[in-house]
């Protein structure tokens, strides 16, 4: 099926997904408004919401099983696998999300249902972001996701480390989409335009101006502050630390899932000439992600701080399969996005269980003995640290595997090298949550006593968890969606450079 | 036995089953109720064994290559497929496996007491990855067996380990993830090499070997990434310090498993992978005489340490460094002598080991403790104990006569002209070994009996009893009549040996090219 893209009845088919979702995040803000208050009324605003993302996740299908292309140039959004495939895995992240918030704001009495309104304004936003075909979408893309997650980050009033972390988040991801949009003004002033294909097509066979090239420096400024990049992170373990933990999940998925869907696609598409000049950066800033945030996650006292650093540890893993610019490692990105998605939906599930008394202070202490007490919680939360381990047999390990494979593929040894070294750090911080939970004792009965696991929280852990044990074994659908997703994202542009 | 065998296809099933009759028997433990556990794993390990036993005779003597390969598919976009076979190297130690597994369900009966079902899974899930690592013929597979065990073993010595369980069990898992992870890099890397050379990309065995020769200038290392994963495995000396901890640590069934089947993963890998895929890097001289150095400090450290242990499951446990480290000589070796030493050291080191751990095990219920100096002349109260430590301690000595002494035998007659100093040094070890067994047995069934409460120990009981007399007959078969079991391993090594010494660009050394060499 071809779009007309130049026509607002084709724009209108071609964002399908996004209008539904925007349309449904007003209509759960007018509900929000007649029903206010009660726990009752958020439940019902959270289950609106999800029957949102289901109606968004039916146009999504549409346009994929149809296979929606453009008629020629693609102007403001792109129409391909790669563009449907990331959406997918953001509207994922937001049901996980949303799932595990149900009962969580009854518990943390937050129950103003506002809430799932700015949950599903945000999903929106990272679907513009992760299909933006032009810098200016990219951007309202990312202030429309920006605004709401700081907001979220914010939710729970009545604690100074949430407003914190609101604050921190608002200021620093200022700053960051200052960068970008000065990036985007530079790359527009080399080029003339602002349309991804259009700069690439430009850029294309001559030597980058000066101009282009603090552009293009700028941009991935821009991104690693969003997906929390070391030497651009230092926001990121206080502002997830703080937040209310479905939000956290949020931010850790949702938010990165779309970061690097733009950020592939940029650099695909727009400067596909230029890897000379962004895969060195990209390299560094992975490495220095994988050593940086594996290193200090060992130093950490609190279950959800290392899962904070970790997540650091994880873009560089991530930001390693951005580094060849190639069909291999953009089906990387996204088996790696599913694969670290799904894991860190349940982690962050089974944490909002644990902190009866606030998830900030859930140390390894705290979980002691829960195999005694709590064997499916402690088997899933084994299974979840496996998988971010990167274990055999979880789908962790295919992500990583996957990862490896792409780099070795264009002889790149160096990055798998370090990804493999740090990987066997990881497991000095993964590990002792196994040991706590199994080898360990509680200190007494009443310990894990009062501990639950909200019904629609334990759905989407049960639905995550057998995912990555599925995928972990049996990879193929996995791996051959995001091969032919990938693919037509790298056609469109030039080869990279070393390929 | 051979046409009955034939009859029911043995040969096309028996690989699978072994792999997935442990996991399925996983599944009526984790459901049934805690009583039963142990007597359900000791079912199905006791089936195992005997649908493995007709590996015995349904393996064809005078074939060289794989046996009973048999594969499917599994991701196929990345040439990876469940790819699995036998040959004279690996049939022993998938039946080594499965001799030792339920022998080590029967020793746990009545140590281990809490969450038996979980332990008792955690068992048979052991048993699915270890038989799954020597038997896979895909490189993939391979790893992922490799890394799956690690999970059982670090649950049973962090759980059901003793005092210090927790350091023990982390270091152990990350050790060995630490060699494994890089051993993948380099997985990868040949596939995608010799994928980018051929045009074929596939993580098989044989397509791997048979074009690992084109892999240039990146051999060495990755050699030397296989050679980590496997040395740490092994233990070859300096990387050896996670296993005293493992060993000591462990309850007994990890003890025996450990010693017994999980160090010869580190041997297997250099004689299936490491060495065959780089004959000239493993043969070249700086690697080779950097392995047999470090193959014979093995051998003298691990005796001298163990001599002075206080502890007699530390003194086992150095032992094994000791042991391993006769085997690593004989690889080394390179001739059809020495390599049939060395495995013959795997088996027999298996047995003895793993009969030692067992005895201190039992011992150790009795008394709870493990110190040489608490016992004293109990070959008065428990005569029977005391007859069998003595025979396993002469097996693991190598007695004439006994298994230990084939094997060893072997090793130094096939290594010697390759490496005469060298041989020459390692076969001190052999009187250290004496040196250190005979002494901690004087010290603990001889001597006088001057503690009291040595005076009431209980003697086997006949669950004891069978657990180690299968292992005695073991011992005493493999040192009289070692040739049935010499003779299945012969081909094997035979074409290990000539595809090393053919391989093009190997460095050729001057004892191999001496006559005499590799002909029995």
């Amino acid at each position: 099926m071809q779009l007309d893209l130049t026509t607002p009845q084709g724009v209108s088919l071609g964002l399908l997904p996004e209008i539904l979702l925007s349309g449904w995040a007003l209509v759960v803000l007018l509900v929000a408004s007649w029903r206010h208050g009660t726990a009752e009324d958020s439940r019902l605003s959270g289950w609106l919401s999800l029957a949102g993302i289901a109606v968004s996740g039916a146009g999504l299908a549409w346009l994929w099983v149809n296979d929606a292309t453009p008629l020629g140039l693609a102007q403001m959004v792109a129409l391909d696998p790669f563009r449907y495939a990331a959406a997918g895995l953001v509207l994922l992240s937001t049901a996980g999300a949303i799932l595990l918030s149900l009962g969580y704001l009854e518990r943390e009495l937050l129950l103003a249902p506002e809430y799932y309104a700015l949950v599903l304004l945000a999903a929106s936003g990272m679907m513009f972001l992760a299909g933006a075909e032009d810098l200016i979408v990219l951007f309202l893309g990312l202030e429309v996701m920006s605004v709401a997650i700081y907001v979220l980050a914010g939710y729970n009033r009545g604690n100074a480390w949430s407003s914190e972390a609101a604050l921190k988040y608002f200021l620093i991801g200022a700053f960051a989409s200052g960068f970008l949009l000065y990036g985007i003004a530079l790359v527009y002033g080399a080029t003339g335009t602002t349309n991804l294909s259009l700069i690439g097509a430009q850029l294309a066979g001559g030597q980058l101006s000066l101009m282009a090239a603090l552009g293009l420096g700028l941009l991935l400024i821009g991104f690693a502050f969003k997906v929390a990049a070391v030497p651009f992170h230092m926001w990121a373990p206080d502002v997830y630390d703080g937040a209310p933990t479905p939000v956290t999940a949020f931010m850790a998925t949702g938010v990165k899932i779309a970061a690097f869907a733009s950020l592939v696609r940029v650099l695909l598409e727009g400067f596909p000439s230029a890897g000379h000049l962004w895969q060195p950066i990209i390299a560094g800033l992975a490495i220095a992600s994988m050593i940086v945030g594996n290193l200090v996650a060992l130093a950490q006292p609190t279950l959800k701080r290392m899962l904070a650093y970790s997540s650091i540890a994880h873009a560089g893993y991530l930001l390693a399969a951005v580094w060849p610019g190639t069909r291999l490692g953009s089906g990387a990105v996204l088996l790696y996005l599913a694969a670290y998605g799904l894991t860190t939906i349940a982690s962050f599930g089974f944490l909002s269980a644990l902190g009866r008394h606030g998830e900030r202070t859930v140390t390894y202490d705290d979980i002691a003995g829960l195999a005694a007490n709590r064997p499916w919680m402690a088997l899933g939360l084994t299974l979840c640290m496996l998988s971010l381990l990167g274990f055999p047999g979880t789908f962790g390990f295919i992500g990583k595997w996957y990862i490896i494979s792409a780099l070795i593929a264009q002889d790149q040894m160096i990055l798998p090298v370090i990804l493999v070294v740090t990987s066997v750090i990881s497991a000095g911080y993964y590990l002792p949550v196994i040991m706590a939970m199994y080898m360990k004792s509680a200190p007494s009965d009443e310990l894990h006593r009062d501990m639950r696991l909200f019904p629609a929280a334990a759905g989407a852990i049960a639905i995550s968890l057998a995912a990555v044990l599925v995928f972990g074994v049996w990879p193929r659908g996995a791996l051959d969606t995001a091969v032919q997703s990938a693919g037509t994202l790298t056609q469109t542009g030039m080869p990279v450079a070393r390929q | 036995m051979t046409q009955f065998l034939a009859s029911i296809g043995y040969g096309q099933w028996i690989l699978h089953a072994l792999i997935l009759l442990p996991l399925a028997g996983v599944v009526p433990i984790l459901l049934g109720e805690e009583r039963s556990a142990k007597r359900m794993a000791l079912a199905v390990t006791l089936l195992e064994l005997v649908l493995s036993l007709g590996l015995w005779w349904a393996f064809d003597v005078g074939n060289a290559g794989m046996q009973m390969v048999s594969s499917a598919p599994w991701i196929p976009r990345w040439g990876i497929s469940y790819r699995v076979g036998i040959d004279g190297i690996s049939l022993f130690m998938v039946l080594l496996t499965t001799v030792m597994m339920p022998l080590s369900v029967l020793a746990s009966w009545s140590s281990i007491t809490r969450r038996e079902r979980a332990f008792y899974a955690l068992m048979l899930t052991l048993l699915t990855g270890l038989v799954g690592v020597f038997i896979s013929l895909d490189l993939f597979v391979f790893y992922v067996f490799f890394e799956i065990m690690l999970i059982p073993m670090y649950f049973i010595i962090g759980i059901w380990g003793g005092a210090n369980r927790l350091y023990a069990a982390i270091k152990f898992f990350i050790y060995t993830m630490a060699g494994s992870l890089l051993m993948l890099v380099a997985i990868v890397v040949m596939a995608w090499k010799i994928g980018a050379a051929t045009g074929t990309l596939s993580f098989s065995y044989e397509h791997l070997l048979a074009n690992a020769g084109r892999l240039g200038s990146i051999a060495p290392w990755l050699f030397a990434a296989f050679a980590l994963a496997f040395a740490i495995k092994v233990p070859i000396f300096p990387l050896h310090t996670w296993l005293p901890d493992a060993h000591v640590e462990a309850p007994t069934a990890g003890s025996v498993l450990l010693a017994a089947v999980m160090l010869k993963i580190g041997t297997y890998g250099f004689l299936r992978f490491a060495v065959p895929f780089f004959p000239q890097v493993a043969l070249s001289p700086a690697v080779s005489r950097l392995v047999v150095v470090l193959a014979v400090i093995g051998i003298i450290y691990g005796a001298l340490v163990a001599m002075v242990q206080p502890d007699i499951k530390k003194l086992v446990a150095y032992s094994s460094v000791s042991h391993l480290g006769f085997v690593m000589l004989g690889i080394w070796g390179m001739s059809v002598i020495s390599v049939q030493g060395a495995l013959m050291v795997m088996i027999s080191h298996g047995i003895s080991t793993g009969a030692l751990f067992l005895l201190i095990g039992m011992i150790y219920e009795r008394r709870h403790t493990r110190m040489i100096e608490d016992y004293g002349g109990i070959a008065r109260v428990v005569p029977l104990f005391s007859l069998i430590l003595t025979v396993v301690a002469l097996s693991s000595i190598g007695l004439p006569g006994l298994n230990g002494f084939v094997g060893e035998f072997l090793v130094l007659l096939g290594s010697f002209s390759a490496y005469p100093w060298a041989t020459g040094i390692a076969t001190t070890g052999v009187i250290f070994a004496a040196a250190y067994l005979l002494w901690a047995l004087q010290r603990m069934i001889f001597n006088r009996l001057d503690n009291p409460e040595n005076e009431r120990l209980a003697d086997l009981n006949p669950r004891e009893l069978a657990v180690l007399i299968p292992l005695i007959i073991g011992i005493v078969w493999l040192g009289l009549f070692p040739g049935p079991v010499l003779r299945r391993m012969e081909p094997a090594t035979q074409r290990f040996v000539e595809a090393i010494r053919q391989a093009p660009g190997a460095v050729p050394m001057e004892a191999l090219a001496r006559p005499g060499q590799g002909s029995r």
